[in-house]
């Protein structure tokens, strides 16, 4: 398989890489390149000129002040390894832990999975569940966006052409029970269904929920019926079915299927694995 | 005297290569002057070609040309190698239509995508009851193309001329094949029991790891070309290539490069089209489909449904077997469909049946060998339905097969003798078996145990195979068998054993058609079968050719000769000895007075040797998503003789987690319109370690009277029983009886629900 002729250079800066994709519209940003590669293989995307970002130093580095902060540019084995991670908002770590393989993991990054917004895919759900923020970069100076309107539709975000994504803010999480569960398709990996839970408990009670869901979806979503049978209660069963059937509510008018895992099936397995996350998430 | 090689764990002589990255398959061979070929294939399933526009597509830089149908010459479509370029209509999507040649891979898939054709779409039959319907519009309005020369394959190029044709005359129904035995009405009658279900399983494609390729170099002088293809049956080439292209099979010379994986889907493809090519424009031409490619346009097993009524007495005797098979060849008719009755009704011989076999065409690719063709499906039917019917008597499923499954002696459909065989042998070991005893006792919650039997009748083929002395002391075996599933590693263990020397003495080498003797396709469970018997004969009469020579220097008699380490002795006289190459060389020396050891082996064996395999799978399955897992399966197989353990014992896993992914994942899915929707490994589902289960495999060896040692056909038993097993698993764990494949997880889910409603 051979893509499109394409020209590429490597960015100096986060500046020049926007500017560079700012002057050509028919440029794209190249991260780990293992979403857009691919999709240029099967010449699903023809951009003519790709500009490396992975390697600014910029973009790297996890750090944890309060909150946490991931370079755009950081791998899925780097987040899944890392300590902070684990300490602020494990789900993530183990969200990152379940993409593709390991030569994916070593190579893809979180700000490239998350502007190519695979909507089968496992990072955006947690990011949307713990409310995490997107810093991006333009020429114009900078902007946040929050994740759960970052993901818009199949493959689309917020972000727009001459913007680059710097790094992931997630708060702290760790006072949290969180979970993130997937049914994996059996060929790809993919999430047929992948649901991420945030459960902030007081004793007992669930004091307050956060819920994501995403693969059964055109986009990682929140599903705000299910926060609401989940919170106030002690996550008992009536509560967990009340939950996941809200949860089958809450994303029906953006459901995605295939022929092998419809819509419906889809649609009826986020009930199951919402009970399943929480059920993880309360070990 | 097994005292060398055979019966002893032989690593593949290719297997440190192909790990190493250090095999050379097609895709790796390059030739000065070689061109790039790239298909550009149908969108539609079925339309009228109106126009191509190549014009675009020759002006990307480093294009030699764009072949199309009206560059090449008339090849009547008769069967799917002869398909070659579409002429005015195109009859499924993949179908080619035209062949970008360029200097490189990427300029040739460049251009690929900047030929335009016009398309007149035509209403297309995807399904095998669209194609049976009253009103369907016929795919080969003059008739159903039924092999080599078929007038009716003329339909493929069909310009005006055949619009009035009377499709009262023609459907796409391609042949009805029924055969009974008894009086399957009365029996049924008066059974005790009668189960009734229809079952389907789907496309399912053989997805070997490398694609199909093939290159060819054309020779100006004979008009011949010389071919490197990955490919099962360099003499099927051959011959296939020598008809397509007008010369006699002579003038074409076909290497059977190293094969990654075949399974039934490299006996002969597109082979005809590059040697067209390589003519047409006078340059080596190579092409190596993409994965998609390898989907959409090859020749996966068909999509089948059966409709099944079985009758029983309260003791469990089975009495009617009441069958048809529907199967859905795609645009050319395999005549799998009879076959597959065959095997329904050889298994469990029963004194009345009546098996319908129809094969209907679709606008879809052509369908092809998979492993073990149909039988999956047949023992799918089979065995779920005795399962079933073991369950409604009270009696042991076990007990059930045992008591109707086919002893030697018994008659096949076609009443001849079932010859010896070991189906019986195989479900006794199952009885044995901890995992069986644990059906009924200690099973984890959730958890199902089930069995399931199957068999091939084993392929049978003439062969010969040649065995040279080297100076060395070398003994080379020479055949035209390519190496797949470790044929030539077992090759050098007979050939060590019945020479009597050690296998690391002995070079198997393959050689091309010009060189090798006839090697018939490795495929049907039969190579070790039949050619292992060449080699074992050549072997023999190169040792007889060894003694002769050093009968004569020892003034002794052949009979009082031995070969010992390498060197021949007089029997008991270790102190005089002459080694093997020292022979050799006294054969293979200036005014020797001996002929060089240039032994043949031949055999035409006619006994087939089936083979049976049972196994015993136990899953685990999710009531909440109705995943199953399969937590263990254990294979019992008779191979007769092993001669191979390590090897037999590979085979027989990699069948195992086929019947896997026939039970639980594949199946290639086409929309309403004829696209696929499966065109990627993103999509079909071939199983993975992940999947797989851990395998436990037991060998027993019930010899054959014709093979080599007693040794008969591995390679298609053990994927057949699996589905089988999995099904009768699952109903064992929850009660649902599935009958469709695969058993995915949203279908165990609507049984489950269903069962519970």
């Amino acid at each position: 398989m051979w893509p499109k002729e394409f020209d590429y250079v490597r960015a100096s800066s986060v500046d020049d890489a926007i500017q560079q994709t700012s002057d050509n519209t028919d440029a794209k940003i190249l991260a780990g390149g293992h979403s857009l590669l691919p999709a240029m293989k099967l010449r699903l995307s023809e951009p003519g000129k790709l500009v490396d970002i992975s390697r600014l130093a910029d973009l790297k580095g996890i750090s944890a002040n309060g909150t946490l902060s991931i370079g755009a540019m950081s791998t899925h084995a780097e987040i899944a390894a890392s300590a902070d991670v684990q300490q602020y908002c494990a789900s993530l770590a183990t969200a990152c832990g379940m993409v593709g393989d390991h030569q994916v993991r070593n190579f893809g990054t979180l700000g490239g999975n998350i502007a190519h917004a695979d909507p089968a895919s496992d990072p955006p759900t947690v990011l949307v569940a713990a409310g995490a923020t997107i810093h991006i970069k333009r020429s114009r100076g900078e902007r946040s966006v929050s994740a759960e309107d970052f993901f818009i539709d199949l493959f689309t975000t917020d972000l727009e052409d001459g913007e680059v994504i710097t790094r992931i803010e997630v708060p702290n999480l760790s006072g949290h029970k969180a979970a993130y569960v997937k049914m994996p398709h059996p060929a790809s990996r993919y999430a047929i269904v992948g649901v991420a839970v945030i459960l902030e408990m007081d004793g007992d009670t669930c004091k307050s929920a956060r819920v994501a869901v995403g693969g059964a979806t055109v986009s990682a979503m929140r599903a705000s019926g299910a926060e609401s049978a989940l919170s106030g209660s002690s996550l008992d069963d009536a509560a967990l079915n009340a939950a996941a059937s809200a949860v089958q509510s809450d994303i029906s008018d953006a459901l995605m299927g295939d022929v092998s895992y419809p819509e419906s099936y889809r649609q009826a397995m986020s009930g199951v694995y919402l009970k399943r996350a929480v059920k993880a998430a309360l070990g | 005297m097994e005292n060398f090689a055979v019966g002893k764990p032989t690593p593949l002589l290719d297997g440190q290569a192909k790990v190493s990255g250090q095999t050379r398959y097609v895709g790796d061979l390059k030739m000065r002057g070689m061109l790039h070929a790239r298909l550009v294939v149908s969108v539609y399933a079925h339309a009228n070609v109106k126009r191509i526009d190549t014009s675009e597509a020759l002006a990307v830089s480093g294009v030699h040309s764009v072949i199309t149908a009206a560059d090449l010459p008339y090849v009547t479509p008769s069967s799917r190698n002869k398909l070659m370029l579409a002429r005015d209509r195109v009859l499924f999507v993949g179908h080619p239509i035209a062949v970008v040649l360029a200097e490189t891979e990427a300029a040739a898939a460049d251009a690929a995508e900047k030929v335009h054709i016009d398309y007149e779409p035509l209403a297309a039959v995807v399904t095998m009851d669209e194609a049976m319907a009253e009103d369907a519009p016929i795919i080969w309005p003059t008739g159903v193309p039924s092999g080599a020369g078929d007038e009716g394959a003329h339909g493929a190029d069909v310009g005006g001329d055949e619009k009035g044709t009377d499709k009262k005359t023609h459907s796409n129904i391609a042949d009805v094949a029924q055969s009974s035995r008894g009086d399957v009405e009365k029996a049924l009658a008066e059974a005790d029991l009668i189960l009734e279900h229809t079952y389907t399983t789907p496309m399912v494609h053989q997805s070997s790891i490398e694609t199909q390729g093939v290159m060819a170099q054309p020779d100006s002088i004979t008009g011949g070309v010389t071919m490197w293809v990955s490919t099962q049956t360099p003499f099927g080439i051959r011959n296939d290539v020598a008809g397509v292209i007008g010369v006699p099979e002579s003038d074409v010379r076909v290497h059977a490069a190293p094969v990654g994986g075949a399974f039934g889907a490299k006996f002969g493809l597109y082979e005809p089209l590059v040697a067209l090519l390589a003519k047409a424009v006078g340059r080596t031409v190579r092409l190596i489909l993409t994965r998609n490619e390898e989907l959409l346009t090859t020749n996966p097993a068909p999509p089948m449904r059966v409709d099944a009524k079985i009758g029983l007495k309260t003791d469990g005797t089975l009495t009617a077997i009441d069958i048809h098979v529907t199967l859905d060849s795609g645009i050319y008719p395999s005549g799998l469909g009879s076959f597959s009755a065959y095997m329904m009704t050889s298994f469990y011989p029963v004194s009345n049946y009546r098996t319908i076999a129809t094969n209907v065409v679709t606008n879809k690719q052509s369908d092809g060998a998979y492993r073990a063709p149909t039988a999956p499906t047949v023992i799918f039917v089979l065995d779920t339905l005795l399962d079933e019917a073991a369950e409604k008597l009270g009696i042991n499923p076990l007990e059930l097969k045992m008591k109707n499954c086919a002893k030697p002696g018994d008659l096949l459909a076609n009443d001849k003798p079932w010859p010896k065989m070991g189906m019986q042998e195989t479900i006794e070991q199952v009885k044995a078996h901890p995992l069986w005893q644990k059906r009924n006792n200690g099973k984890a919650k959730g958890h199902g145990i089930g069995m399931a039997v199957g068999g091939w009748m084993g392929g049978i083929e003439p062969g010969a195979a040649v065995c040279k002395l080297n100076r060395d002391g070398i003994l080379q075996v020479q055949t035209g068998s390519a190496d797949l599933t470790g044929v030539h590693t077992v090759f050098g263990q007979l050939a060590a054993e019945a020479f009597g020397i050690a296998p690391d003495k002995v070079r198997v080498v393959y050689s091309d058609t010009d060189s090798a003797p006839y090697a018939g396709g490795v495929g049907g469970s039969k190579t070790l079968y039949t050619m292992g018997s060449a080699v074992v004969r050549a072997a023999q009469e190169a040792r007889k050719q060894v003694l002769e020579i050093a009968a004569e220097e020892f003034e002794a008699a052949v009979d009082d000769l031995e070969i010992v380490d390498g060197k021949v002795q007089v029997k008991g006289v270790p102190e005089k000895t002459i080694e093997l190459g020292a022979i050799a060389s006294k054969a293979m020396t200036f005014g020797g007075k001996y002929p060089p050891i240039h032994a043949n082996g031949r055999q035409a064996i006619t006994a087939q040797s089936p083979g049976f395999a049972a196994q015993i799978a136990e899953v685990a399955v999710d009531e909440e998503t109705g995943e199953v897992r399969v937590v263990n399966l254990v294979i019992i197989q008779d191979v007769g003789k092993a001669i191979n353990p390590l090897i037999v014992e590979g085979q027989i896993q990699g069948g195992a987690v086929q019947g896997i992914g026939w039970a639980l994942y594949e199946q290639m899915h086409y929309d309403e319109s004829g696209q696929l929707l499966s065109g990627s490994w993103m999509d079909y589902t071939v199983p993975d370690a992940v999947q797989a289960a851990p395998l436990e495999t037991i060998l027993i060896e019930i010899p054959s009277d014709a093979g080599p040692f007693g040794a008969k056909g591995v390679g298609e038993p053990p994927v057949i029983p699996t589905a089988a097993a999995i099904a009768n698993a699952i109903a064992d764990a929850t009660g649902a009886r599935l009958t469709d494949l695969p058993m995915t997880a949203p279908r165990v889910l609507q049984a489950l629900t269903d069962k519970s409603s």
